[in-house]
C-alpha cells in the first residue's frame, strides 16, 4: 500500500469531501494561499477557490461563531484553529453555541461543524503553542472529539467528521504532520466510537491517544524483547469512547496503562482509568496508571520541555512494575 | 367567579413578601390596575396593582405579615360578599408557637432510679451568653443537689422549665442557639410541654443492663486487611481458597495473581478457612462527646473518689454486671482494682485480673489493633471531642452477646457518667 | 409570497402582531408572579415595534437570532402562543421541548435560530447564517437582534468586520432601550453607536424604534439591498423596556426614575401611537381594534391554560438531542 504524510491525509479528505458536497467550506486564517503554516492545506484554494478556501482576519472567536451560524444554516464547515492552544479564545461558540444548540432547541437545530486543529510538545514553541487541550472540550456534552494516531486515522476520522451532524473537534499532532503510513488510495472512513487494537498482547495493557499511540508501541516492543506481552489500544475517538474495546482489554490483561499527552490531572486519561476501575474491577491484577504530560505550562527549553512528555521508556518502566506486581506508591 | 390575589414573586431570590399597607378595605370595590397593596421585599416596597374589576373579599393576609409567594391573600369578587367556600388560611399562625434554634439542654438522669429532677435554681436568665463550662442549672435528686454545666457555648434562647418545678428526665428545658436571640423564650414546663426526644427513664430496669445510647454504636473493627489485587481475591474467593495462608507462610504483600498457584500449592493448615479472625475478636465503639474526664473531676471534689482509674475499673464491672478484678493500665502504671458495681467499694488487689482497661487517652494512638491477650482488653483512645473504645477478646474469653452488651454499657457509661452515680 | 406593504391588510397584522407580544408578556409576568413559572424571564413590553417591524419585512425563509430578550422576536417571526406558553413552563410540547425556556425560546421552522443567553452570543451566528446564503448562492437575509449592551463584546467587531469584508447579506439590529443590565447605556458605550459600524466601512442608521412604520420602511429597503449583495448593514432602534432587566428587577430608582418610565409609557408607547395612527387614517375603527385585543387576550389565556395543563417531558428525554444521531446520549 502507499504511504502518505498525515498532513496529506488531512488534505485528502478536505478534498474529497469538498468535492463531494458543496455545502463544504473551511475557514481559518491563512487557510487559502498559504496552506497554513503546517502547509496542510496547500493546494485545496487552487481546486476550490477563496469562496470555499475562506482567509479571515485574525478573529478566532468571530470565525468560530460565524461557522456556528453557517452549520446552523445548510453548510458544513471546517474551521481551521492555528494551534490548539488558541481554543480558549473561542470557547463561548464552541461550548455554549455550538455544543448546546441541539439540544436547547429541543433537536430542531443542529450544527454539523468540523474544528480542526493540534496539539502535542516538544516543538521548541513553549507555553501557549504547545498544549493538548482535547481534554477540556471532551468535558462538554454534545461535542464529538477525534485523536488521530496516524495518517490513516487522520483521513478517516476526518471524512467521518464532516459527514456527521453534530460538532467535531479533532486534534491533529503537531509534530506528526511529516510522519508517514499506509494510507489505501480507494476511499475509506473510520466510524466514531471504535478503537483500535494496534498490537495484541496478554501481559499489561496500554491505551494511548493521538501519538501516544505510538510511544505505547515502542515501550511495547522493549517489554516483548523482556518476555512482557503488551497489547496496545489506540480509542481514536474520545468521544464518543470505545468503552467495551478497552474493558474487554482490561479484563484480559488485568494490568493497564493509560498514556495520553493531555495535563495528567483532570484528563483523559484519569477519565479512562476511572472507567476501568468502576467496570473492570474484579479482573484488575494492579492499579490502572495513569501517564500524561506533567502539570506544568510547556517550558521552552528543551532540556525541560521533553520531560514533560511521557515516553516509551517511562511507559515500560511503570509497566514493569506492574507485571512483576510491585507494591505501587502507598498501596 | 372570583380572581385571586396572589402575594406576587417579586425580586429575584424571594420566598415571602410583607404586606406594608392595604390600599383597600374588605367590600371596596376596585378596578383593574387600583393599587391593591404595598409589599416590601429586597429591600424596597412595591405597589400592586389589582388584575381584574369588582369587590376585595376574603383577605387572609393583614399588614404586618409575611407571607409565602404564590399563596392567595385575597380574593376579587363579583359582590361584596364573601366567596362562599376555599376559607383562606392564616400562613403565619403555625409560626408562633416555634422554639428558637439550637442545642437543648436536656433534665439529666442522675440518679438510678430517677423519674423526675427538681429545678432548685437557674443559674442564667433567658438571653444570656453561656459557655461549655458555665454552670447552667442545679437539680435535686434522691439524693444530692447537683450543678449542671451547660455543655455548649452560645446564648440561652430558651427556659422552658422554671424554678421549683419537678421535670421529667429527659425533658427540655433549655435550648442554647449560637445566635443572640431576638427573643428569648421564658416558660414553665405546665404552659407548653415539649415533647422529649430523648429516651425516657428506665425505672425498672436495673442498674447494670442499662441501653447504651444510641451513639455509642458497637461497629466490628475492620481485620488486618491483607494486601492483595482484586483479581487475585476474587479468584480466590471462586476457588476457596484462603490468602491468610500466604501471610501465614511468610510470602511478602501484596498479592497478585502470580500468587495464585503459590497459595493452591500450601498445605491447607488449620488456620485454613477462616484466617485471622479465629484467634482475635475485636470490636470498637465511637462516642462523640466524652463526659468522663469531667466527671472524674467533679467525683474528685465532690464525692471523694480521689482515683479516676479506680472509677474506670468501677464502671467495666457495671458494664459487666459483677464484681470483678479490673487491670487498668496507664502508660508507665498498671494497677489492678477489685472492681465492684458500687464505685466507692472498688478497691486496690494483687490478685490477677480477669479483664484489662488500658487507658491511652492522654497519649498520640488512636487506633490500636494487638489482637487477644491473656484477658479480654477494652483500650480508650482519642476521637476528636469523643473516645473510641476498641474491645478486643478471644473466642475462648466470652462470646459475641456478652462482648456487646459489655461495650455497648461500658460506652455509655463514658458518655453519660453521670448515670453511673450512687 | 411576497407581501403587500400598502394596504391596511398588512398595517392591521403589524397592529396584531404588536398587541400579541404585549399580551404576550402580559401573561408570562402573571405567570412569574404567581410562582407559577420556573426561572425568571426578561420582558419585552415597549420594544414592540422594533421586533414586529422588521420581522414583518422579512420572509419566513429569511433567518433571526434572538436574544435573552426573546419572547418579542419569537411571536414576530411567526411563533404561536401555545408552543411559547409551553416552552416558557418547561413542558413537552414546547418549540424546545422544555430544554430552551424563556431564555433559548425560537420557533425554528419560522427561521429563528434560537434566543441566546450569552450578551452578543449570536452575532456570529447571524453572520454565519449569511455567510451559507452566500455560500450556496440563496438571497436570505439574517437579522442580528441585540441591545445596546451587547455593542460592548468584542465578537461584534470581529464578525462585522468579516461581514464587510465579504459583503454578507446580515442586518445587524441594535435594539437601543437605553439601559445595560442595570446601568445607563451612556456609562458603557464611548462615542456613537453607529459609528462602530461606520468604522467597518458599513451603512448604519438610527431610527425611531417606537414607530413601527419607520422601523418597516428602514428594514423593507435594507433587507431588498441586501439580498442584492449591499449589505451589510447596522440600525439602532431607539426604544425602551417597560420592566425591569428581568422580572425580579423590581427597585430600578437607583438606576432610572418612575417618571421617566411613565413617560415613554404615556407619550410613546408603540401600540398606542400605532393605533391612533390607524384610527386617523381610517384603517380601522376602536371597535375593531378593541375587538382585536379582546380575541388575543382570549387566545393567551387558553393558550395559558393548555400549558399550565400540558405535560412535562417523560425524564427519559434528559439525554435525548445531546447529539443530533445518538437517541440517547447516556444510553
Amino acid at each position: 500500500m502507499r504511504e502518505i504524510t498525515l498532513s496529506q491525509a488531512v488534505n485528502e479528505a478536505l478534498a474529497e469531501e469538498m468535492r463531494r458536497d458543496e455545502t463544504v467550506f473551511i475557514i481559518g486564517e491563512d487557510v487559502a494561499e498559504a496552506g497554513t503554516p503546517f502547509k496542510v492545506l496547500s493546494g485545496l484554494v487552487e481546486e476550490f477557490g477563496t469562496g470555499r478556501v475562506v482567509d479571515t482576519p485574525i478573529s478566532e472567536p468571530g470565525f468560530m461563531g460565524l461557522a456556528v451560524g453557517a452549520a446552523m444554516t445548510g453548510s458544513r464547515p471546517v474551521v481551521d484553529l492555528m494551534f490548539g492552544d488558541f481554543i480558549f479564545l473561542i470557547m463561548d461558540q464552541l461550548c455554549n453555541q455550538a455544543a448546546k444548540t441541539h439540544y436547547m432547541s429541543g433537536g430542531k437545530l443542529s450544527v454539523p461543524l468540523v474544528l480542526r486543529t493540534n496539539m502535542g510538545a516538544t516543538r521548541r514553541s513553549a507555553a501557549q503553542h504547545s498544549q493538548s487541550l482535547h481534554a477540556l472540550v471532551a468535558h462538554i456534552p454534545g461535542l464529538k472529539v477525534a485523536m488521530p494516531s496516524s495518517a490513516y486515522e487522520a483521513k478517516g476520522l476526518m471524512k467521518t467528521a464532516i459527514r456527521d451532524n453534530n460538532p467535531v473537534v479533532i486534534f491533529e499532532d503537531k509534530l506528526m504532520y511529516q510522519d508517514k503510513a499506509p494510507v489505501p488510495e480507494e476511499e475509506f472512513l473510520i466510524p466514531f466510537g471504535e478503537a483500535n487494537i494496534k498490537r495484541a498482547g496478554t501481559d499489561i495493557t496500554l491505551i494511548g491517544t493521538s501519538s501516544m499511540v505510538q510511544v505505547c508501541e515502542k515501550a511495547a516492543e522493549i517489554l516483548a524483547a523482556e518476555g512482557v506481552s503488551a497489547e496496545v489500544i489506540d480509542p481514536r475517538t474520545i468521544v464518543p469512547l470505545d468503552e467495551a474495546a478497552l474493558l474487554a482489554s482490561a479484563r484480559k490483561t488485568s494490568r493497564v496503562i493509560v498514556v495520553d499527552e493531555g495535563h495528567q490531572s483532570f484528563g483523559v486519561t484519569a477519565e479512562i482509568a476511572s472507567r476501568i476501575n468502576e467496570k473492570a474491577f474484579y479482573h484488575l491484577d494492579a492499579p490502572v496508571l495513569r501517564m500524561g504530560a506533567l502539570d506544568v505550562p510547556i517550558p521552552f527549553s528543551p532540556a525541560l520541555e521533553d520531560i514533560t512528555v511521557p515516553t516509551p521508556e517511562g511507559v515500560a518502566e511503570k509497566a514493569r512494575l506492574l507485571v512483576r506486581g510491585e507494591m505501587i506508591d502507598a498501596a | 367567579m372570583p380572581l385571586d390575589v396572589i402575594m406576587p414573586a417579586l425580586g429575584m431570590a424571594q420566598e415571602t413578601g410583607q404586606i406594608v399597607a392595604w390600599h383597600k378595605q374588605p367590600g371596596d370595590a376596585v378596578a383593574k390596575g387600583d393599587v391593591l397593596f404595598e409589599v416590601e421585599t429586597d429591600k424596597s416596597t412595591v405597589e400592586v396593582e389589582a388584575q381584574a374589576d369588582g369587590f376585595l373579599t376574603d383577605v387572609s393576609a393583614n399588614k404586618g405579615m409575611d407571607v409565602p409567594v404564590g399563596q392567595v391573600i385575597a380574593k376579587i369578587s363579583d359582590s361584596a360578599e364573601s366567596a362562599p367556600q376555599e376559607g383562606a388560611k392564616d400562613g403565619a399562625a403555625a409560626a408562633t408557637d416555634a422554639l428558637p434554634e439550637g442545642k437543648q439542654v436536656i433534665m439529666p438522669t442522675l440518679g438510678m432510679a430517677q423519674d423526675t429532677g427538681l429545678l432548685v435554681k437557674w443559674h442564667k436568665a433567658a438571653g444570656d451568653p453561656v459557655a461549655t463550662d458555665d454552670i447552667l442549672f442545679e437539680v435535686e435528686t434522691d439524693k444530692s443537689t447537683v450543678e449542671v454545666n451547660a455543655g455548649a457555648d452560645g446564648f440561652l434562647a430558651a427556659l422552658l422549665a422554671g424554678e421549683g418545678e419537678e421535670v421529667p428526665v429527659g425533658m427540655t428545658i433549655a435550648i442554647i442557639s449560637a445566635e443572640a436571640p431576638a427573643n428569648p423564650v421564658t416558660r414553665k414546663t405546665s404552659a407548653a410541654p415539649v415533647a422529649s426526644k430523648t429516651a425516657q427513664p428506665d425505672t425498672d430496669a436495673p442498674p447494670t443492663v442499662k441501653q447504651a445510647r444510641p451513639q455509642a454504636k458497637p461497629v466490628p473493627a475492620k481485620d488486618r486487611r491483607i494486601l492483595a489485587s482484586p483479581k487475585l481475591r476474587r479468584l480466590a474467593r471462586e476457588q476457596q481458597l484462603d490468602l491468610a495462608r500466604l501471610v501465614e507462610a511468610g510470602y511478602p504483600q501484596p498479592f497478585h495473581v502470580k500468587d495464585l498457584e503459590l497459595l493452591k500449592s500450601l498445605p491447607s493448615g488449620a488456620a485454613s478457612g477462616t484466617g485471622t479472625a479465629q484467634t482475635a475478636s475485636c470490636l470498637t465503639a465511637e462516642i462523640s462527646t466524652e463526659g468522663f474526664t469531667a466527671f472524674s473531676v467533679w467525683a474528685c471534689e465532690t464525692a471523694d473518689l480521689p482515683d479516676p482509674s479506680a472509677i474506670l475499673a468501677g464502671f467495666c464491672a457495671a458494664s459487666m454486671g459483677k464484681d470483678v478484678n479490673v487491670a487498668v493500665e496507664t502508660p508507665g502504671e498498671v494497677k489492678t482494682y477489685a472492681a465492684c458495681t458500687r464505685l466507692r467499694a472498688t478497691e486496690a488487689t494483687d490478685a490477677a485480673p480477669q479483664i484489662r482497661l488500658r487507658d491511652l487517652r492522654f497519649t498520640a494512638i488512636t487506633t490500636v489493633q494487638v489482637g487477644a491477650e491473656e484477658v479480654p482488653t477494652l483500650t480508650l483512645t482519642r476521637l476528636g471531642e469523643g473516645l473510641s473504645i476498641t474491645f478486643e477478646f478471644a473466642k475462648g474469653h466470652l462470646n459475641a452477646k456478652d462482648a456487646i452488651s459489655l461495650l455497648s454499657n461500658f460506652a455509655g457509661r463514658m458518655e453519660q457518667p453521670l448515670r453511673h452515680l450512687l | 409570497m411576497a407581501k403587500k406593504k400598502t394596504n391596511s391588510e398588512d398595517y392591521l397584522r403589524m397592529y396584531r402582531q404588536m398587541v400579541r407580544i404585549r399580551t404576550f408578556e402580559d401573561n408570562a409576568n402573571q405567570l412569574y408572579l404567581s410562582a407559577k413559572m420556573p426561572g425568571l424571564t426578561h420582558m419585552y413590553s415597549g420594544e414592540e415595534a422594533v421586533a414586529v417591524g422588521i420581522c414583518e419585512a422579512l420572509e419566513t425563509r429569511d433567518k433571526i437570532t434572538s436574544t435573552h430578550r426573546g419572547h418579542g422576536h419569537c411571536v414576530a417571526k411567526g411563533a404561536e402562543f401555545k408552543e411559547m406558553f409551553c416552552e416558557l413552563l418547561g413542558k413537552e410540547e414546547g418549540y424546545c421541548r422544555g430544554k430552551g425556556g424563556s431564555m433559548h425560546i425560537a420557533d425554528q421552522s419560522n427561521g429563528n435560530l434560537g434566543a441566546n443567553a450569552i450578551v452578543g452570543g449570536s452575532m456570529g451566528i447571524a453572520t454565519g447564517a449569511a455567510f451559507t446564503s452566500k455560500l450556496l448562492r440563496k438571497d436570505d437575509v439574517a437579522v442580528c437582534f441585540f441591545g445596546d449592551g451587547a455593542t460592548a463584546q468584542g465578537l461584534m467587531y470581529e464578525v462585522m468586520n468579516m461581514a464587510a469584508l465579504w459583503k454578507l447579506p446580515v442586518i445587524y439590529a441594535c435594539e437601543n432601550n437605553g439601559y445595560s443590565e442595570y446601568t445607563k447605556t451612556e456609562e458603557i458605550a464611548a462615542g456613537s453607536i453607529t459609528a462602530r459600524a461606520e468604522a467597518f466601512g458599513i451603512e448604519a442608521h438610527q431610527v425611531d424604534g417606537q414607530d413601527v412604520l419607520a422601523v418597516n420602511a428602514l428594514t423593507t429597503d435594507l433587507v431588498a439591498r441586501a439580498r442584492k449583495g449591499e449589505g451589510p448593514f447596522f440600525m439602532e432602534l431607539m426604544t425602551y423596556r417597560y420592566h425591569g432587566h428581568h422580572v425580579g428587577d423590581i427597585n430600578r430608582e437607583y438606576y432610572r426614575s418612575k417618571e421617566e418610565e411613565k413617560d415613554w409609557k404615556d407619550n410613546r408607547d408603540p401600540i398606542i401611537r400605532f393605533r391612533g395612527y390607524l384610527v386617523s387614517e381610517g384603517l380601522a375603527t376602536d371597535e375593531d381594534l378593541d375587538a382585536l385585543n379582546a380575541e388575543i387576550e382570549a387566545d393567551a389565556e387558553a393558550a395559558v391554560k393548555y400549558a399550565l395543563d400540558a405535560k412535562y417531558p417523560d425524564v427519559s428525554e434528559v439525554d435525548m438531542h445531546v447529539f443530533a444521531d445518538i437517541k440517547h446520549a447516556l444510553a
